[in-house]
């Protein structure tokens, strides 16, 4: 082994290939960012508030541009105030926050399961959230706080559920996601009864909101969501490096120094209370949840835990479709999980015939 | 006892410059039963690694080689017995704490899709980071020298898994020299790796164990380069050590025989003068009960004098041939 011992300029730059680090001057603070996954976010970012403003533009009473930003300030008309901070805003913002939620909790559990498959509308957290949300509207008949509660206890349980039964030595693999689908085909068999039992009015109430629609989201369904977000996000970031660490597999994170049973719990919490609170702001909207960090992934270079880049995928994912639901055939609507589910089911098939390949050799 | 072990593998070891230091790392392990749920696969076991050595552990395969090795990085927690790091117990430790002073490379180690090797030896760092504090000058300055040390920085932002295997290797061993650790474990780092790349990972870690005086513990599956490389062999069968020490006193055709459940020649290395094995062909074999005559040949070949390296092996294949006859 020949080790050089002097290097020039360019390998004393290895180490930092591809890093971005920020540090205090004469404290012993840094952060670190992947310059590239830093990039995307930003060009993200932007793009996802062009698109959130012509969102609020557009409707039976088109507003210009110049008029939406006036009165997101502050300045607008009377009759814009009205049309965007009571109509558009809330449902704006509900499929902004909603987005980022799964696409947050999509990245988490699939980076976690090492699967692109493991995401939360496939192993079951949607579905959970669904069956117990859609009992708290058909049986109970309850408020948006008790349809949200019911639909966190129900992703938790599903979640948990699902962790423990395909629970050896580690969840990773097929193992977790095979089990999940069995659970989802279980809780939509429940969703199905409850659907037959319910009364008319409750059922149509809640056929669109199984289908994932924003449609009539006031600022009562931005709530849950934004506190969620506010909470459960920098949480997230906190944990990234821990998620960094369990990509390395058990073995090494542990040796690593990290307590890899604690460290995996709290993100998987994290995941599946955003999934949950997602679904009964906005209904399982289909694939945002599994497409938005794969097409993150892709943009960052397949190479990063992808967090932030993932959430605002999603949230560009859903306000770009709600927006499309609305236009594609205005004056009437498609809910925005029928515009995902044609986005996202032909990808996930791509995906499988992509892993199907990659699975023979391991 | 721990000192006694250390001066004899002082003396034995030809390579280093002077005794190990004090100060280094001690690892032991004193009586543990290591078992997956109620399998239990080394059961009562005590071993003292020596300081600043490399140790090798060899054994036939599901001997609890791996096992003993996880045990020692505190992967396993042991339901009998302790595992002692600086005279501690490893699991009374915090495991940052012990991140910092013992570094473990697992068999077949997972490499996130499209990673790259500055990326995955940055993540060594860990024990050494915190979240507002996610890379110090140290951090990049240990990173670097890993990379240059195991021959990657020219490698840096190629992802990992289009390198060859021995380059792939070396990122993960410079991932666990960026953790800085003292003691480094590891699992079969040259198993599906061919014989160049297995030598060029394996001089690699006697480098780093020659230089820095790093305590390096390897499980290998080849006894050829165990004995080349080891300082002190530690062989392996059933869960239990059957032997240890220098390579040059305790490898001999009996022990082959008993660990790998092979008959075979030992005789001078002609280049290093370490013991080589021979395993020997079927037509030479004892039949049945006469593996007596075999293993008396075999040790009588690694008791003659070996200055001449090329004769030997012949002269001892032909000893036990007349064995075998007889």
């Amino acid at each position: 082994m020949t080790a050089p011992v002097v290097a020039d300029s360019r390998q004393r730059r290895a180490a930092r290939s591809g890093f971005v680090t920020l540090r205090v001057p004469g404290r012993d603070l840094s952060a670190r960012f992947e310059t590239r996954a830093l990039v995307v976010t930003l060009v993200l970012t932007a793009v996802t508030a062009v698109v959130f403003a012509w969102s609020l533009s557009v409707g039976d009473f088109p507003i210009p541009f110049g008029d939406v930003v006036r009165t997101l300030v502050g300045g607008g008309t009377t009759d814009s105030d009205f049309i965007i901070r009571t109509l558009r805003l809330p449902r704006g913002l509900t499929g902004l926050f909603v987005g980022a939620g799964f696409g947050l909790a999509g990245a988490i559990i699939q980076r976690i399961a090492r699967n692109p498959l493991a995401s939360p509308d496939i192993i079951g957290t949607n579905a959970g959230a669904a069956a117990a949300a859609l009992f708290v509207i058909v049986v109970l008949n309850g408020t948006t706080a008790q349809v949200t509660g019911g639909a966190l206890a129900g992703a938790l349980g599903a979640s948990l559920s699902v962790y423990l039964l395909a629970y050896k030595r580690g969840v990773t693999g097929y193992r977790f996601v095979l089990v999940g689908i069995g659970i989802t085909f279980m809780l939509e068999a429940v969703v199905s009864y409850l659907l037959t039992r319910g009364r008319i009015e409750d059922v149509h109430e809640a056929t669109a909101w199984l289908n994932g629609s924003l449609n009539g989201r006031g600022w009562d369904d931005v709530r849950p969501m934004g506190w969620a977000l506010l909470v459960l996000g920098p949480a997230a970031l906190l944990l990234a490096r821990q998620l960094r660490m369990l990509e390395l597999g058990d073995d090494m994170a542990k040796g690593l120094g990290l307590r890899v049973e604690r460290a995996r719990g709290a993100l998987l919490l994290v995941a599946v209370v955003l999934a949950a609170v997602a679904t009964a702001s906005g209904g399982p909207i289909r694939f945002a949840a599994l497409v938005a960090p794969q097409i993150a992934r892709r943009l960052v270079g397949e190479r990063s835990v992808a967090l932030v880049p993932s959430a605002v995928c999603g949230a560009l994912l859903v306000t770009a479709s709600d927006l499309v639901g609305r236009r594609l055939f205005a004056p009437t609507e498609l809910p925005v999980g029928v515009v995902t589910a044609v986005v996202g089911a032909p990808f996930l098939l791509w995906l499988l015939a992509r892993a199907n390949r990659i699975g023979s050799a391991g | 006892m721990t000192a006694t072990t250390e001066a004899v593998a002082t003396t034995e070891a030809a390579a280093t410059t002077g005794p190990a230091a004090a100060s280094g790392p001690s690892l032991a392990a004193e009586n543990v039963s290591l078992a997956y749920d109620d399998r239990v696969i080394v059961d009562g076991l005590s071993v003292t690694i020596p300081t600043g050595k490399f140790t090798v552990v060899v054994g036939a395969n599901a001997c609890g080689k791996s096992t003993l090795l996880r045990g020692l990085a505190r992967l396993l927690r042991p339901q009998a017995g302790t595992v002692l790091l600086d005279g501690h117990d490893i699991h009374r430790l915090p495991t940052r704490e012990v991140a910092r002073r013992l570094g473990m490379l697992p068999q077949q180690p997972i490499a996130p899709e499209g990673i790259t090797v500055a990326d995955l030896v940055g993540r060594g760092r860990h024990p050494h980071q915190r979240w507002f504090r996610q890379w110090s000058p140290a951090d990049e300055k240990a990173v670097q020298e890993a990379l240059e040390a195991t021959g990657t920085a020219d490698l840096a932002d190629r992802p990992v898994d289009e390198l060859s295997g021995g380059q792939r290797q070396r990122a993960w061993i410079a991932l666990a020299l960026a953790q800085g650790t003292d003691l480094m474990l590891l699992d079969e780092p040259t198993t599906f790796l061919d014989l160049a790349h297995q030598i060029e990972v394996l001089d690699l870690l006697a480098d780093l164990n020659r230089r820095e005086e790093r305590t390096i513990v390897a499980v290998l599956h080849d006894l050829n380069l165990a004995c080349r490389y080891a300082h002190h062999l530690v062989a392996m069968c059933d869960g239990a050590i059957v032997a240890e020490g220098p390579p040059r006193e305790v490898v001999n055709a009996e022990l082959v025989a008993e660990v790998f459940g092979l008959e075979c020649l030992v005789v001078p290395d002609p280049v290093t003068d370490t013991p080589l094995i021979v395993p020997l062909p079927a037509g030479h074999r004892a039949e049945g009960g006469a593996s007596a005559g075999p293993a008396a040949g075999a040790a009588s070949a690694t008791a003659a004098p070996a200055g001449t390296g090329a004769g030997a092996p012949a002269e001892g294949a032909a000893a036990v041939a007349g064995g075998a006859v007889a």
